[in-house]
């Protein structure tokens, strides 16, 4: 059957069609938005938020979770510490800690474990159970609980030096305020001292970012050589891997730490030099 | 010839208890003596667990030989730690992982630095 041009048809079709074609575009426009998001890092939490990790929101028997101050620790250990010779895993509830393990002196009963000295003070045994409740559990199982916590981030951290988001944990240990112990006797694994690695530049990708000086020295010191690789940065290939802040943002690669508990991505000078902050407040 | 009989029977019941006690004291023994054993077992592994990971700082100076029988030697302990308690086998299970993980890393790095 021949059919023919019908313009009052074609305009029918046209007129119906038109919705779709706001949706179309209102979803487009979105969409870009939105990856402009995804790319751009957010403004981090509150200093004394940043770094909180909230472990085991489904914990039993208590029924509250675990809120475990990063801040806190970090003052007191390397990276390597926690993250190798204890061996916790590098994301919130990764470890698979459990009450038990505590018990039988591993994860955070490693060291908390009610007789293991440390800076002149006993540690309180992380070991709770269903007969015993109370206040000492609260220290670790505190979360929406007021003043169950023994330190607060704005007192402990008063004479630390700071820089824009929180606590600049690099100046903090180089002028003496901190000394993160890198060996705990009964766990760590008795080491040679660490060679300084070579720090290096990383090639930039877009002409309006300076290239990353990438200091390996600082990385090894905290975190040795195994806390990095290959788990989060899994080649030595070079050129293989394309680096890029969205990756970051996403956590994988300098987003493992940077943008969850060591300085924020914002903080877009401390990599790129002479770069401005990105949405500091 | 009663009281003779009875006596026998309390003898034969005191042997029976007496036997059965020794039998509860042997196994106390065997299982003090299979504990004694893990724990020599304990040591071995823990030993060769705390060679490999304390070698991880030096990882960059060793040859690819040496790397390589490092990672070999990682491979070997793994099937030791599979057989410890449960908490246990996960926390030295991941720790031996991370050594390997550097050496396997390393070795990787200077083959493709020779080719």
């Amino acid at each position: 059957m021949l059919t023919c041009w019908n313009p009052r048809k074609a305009r029918r079709i046209e007129r119906r069609l038109a919705p779709l074609k706001i949706a179309c575009l209102v979803l487009l426009t979105a969409n870009f938005t939105g990856a402009g998001q995804i790319y751009l890092p957010k403004p981090p939490p509150e200093p004394p938020d940043y770094g909180k990790v909230i472990l085991r929101a489904d914990c039993t028997p208590a029924g509250k979770a675990v809120v475990f101050d990063h801040w806190l620790h970090r003052s007191k250990f390397t990276c390597r510490v926690c993250h190798v010779d204890v061996g916790f895993a590098m994301q919130a509830n990764g470890t698979g800690i459990r009450a038990q393990s505590n018990r039988e002196g591993f994860h955070c009963g490693a060291c908390h474990d009610g007789s293991r000295v440390f800076e002149g003070k006993a540690l309180f045994a992380a070991a709770c159970s269903e007969e015993k409740s109370g206040q000492e559990c609260d220290r670790c199982h505190s979360a929406g609980k007021k003043d169950a916590r023994k330190y607060e981030y704005k007192e402990f951290t008063a004479k630390f030096p700071k820089g824009v988001y929180g606590v600049d944990w690099e100046v903090a240990e180089n002028s003496g305020a901190i000394k993160p112990a890198d060996f705990v006797e009964g766990i760590s694994v008795r080491k040679a001292e660490m060679k300084g690695r070579e720090d290096f530049g990383m090639k930039k990708e877009f002409s309006f970012v300076t290239p990353v000086g990438f200091s390996h020295q600082k990385h090894t010191v905290w975190n040795g050589c195994e806390l990095c690789h290959p788990e989060i940065f899994p080649t030595a290939k070079k050129e293989t891997v394309q680096y890029s802040m969205l990756l970051n943002i996403e956590g994988r690669y300098c987003g493992a730490c940077h943008g969850k508990v060591a300085f924020p991505l914002n903080n877009c000078h401390k990599c790129h030099e002479g770069a401005p902050l990105w949405a500091a407040s | 010839m009663r009281w003779a009989r009875a006596i026998v029977m309390a003898l034969i019941l005191c042997g029976g208890l007496a036997w059965l006690q020794c039998g509860q004291v042997v196994g106390q023994t065997n299982s003090n003596t299979s504990t004694s054993l893990g724990a020599a077992g304990d040591e071995r592994w823990q030993k060769e667990f705390d060679e490999l990971c304390s070698r991880t700082q030096d990882a960059m100076s060793y040859s690819q030989e040496q790397l390589a029988a490092l990672v070999q030697r990682c491979d070997a302990l793994m099937p030791q730690l599979e057989k410890l308690d449960e908490t246990r086998k996960k926390v030295y299970l991941k720790r031996l992982k991370t050594c390997r993980g550097l050496y396997a890393y390393v070795l990787e790095s200077k083959k493709s630095e020779k080719n």
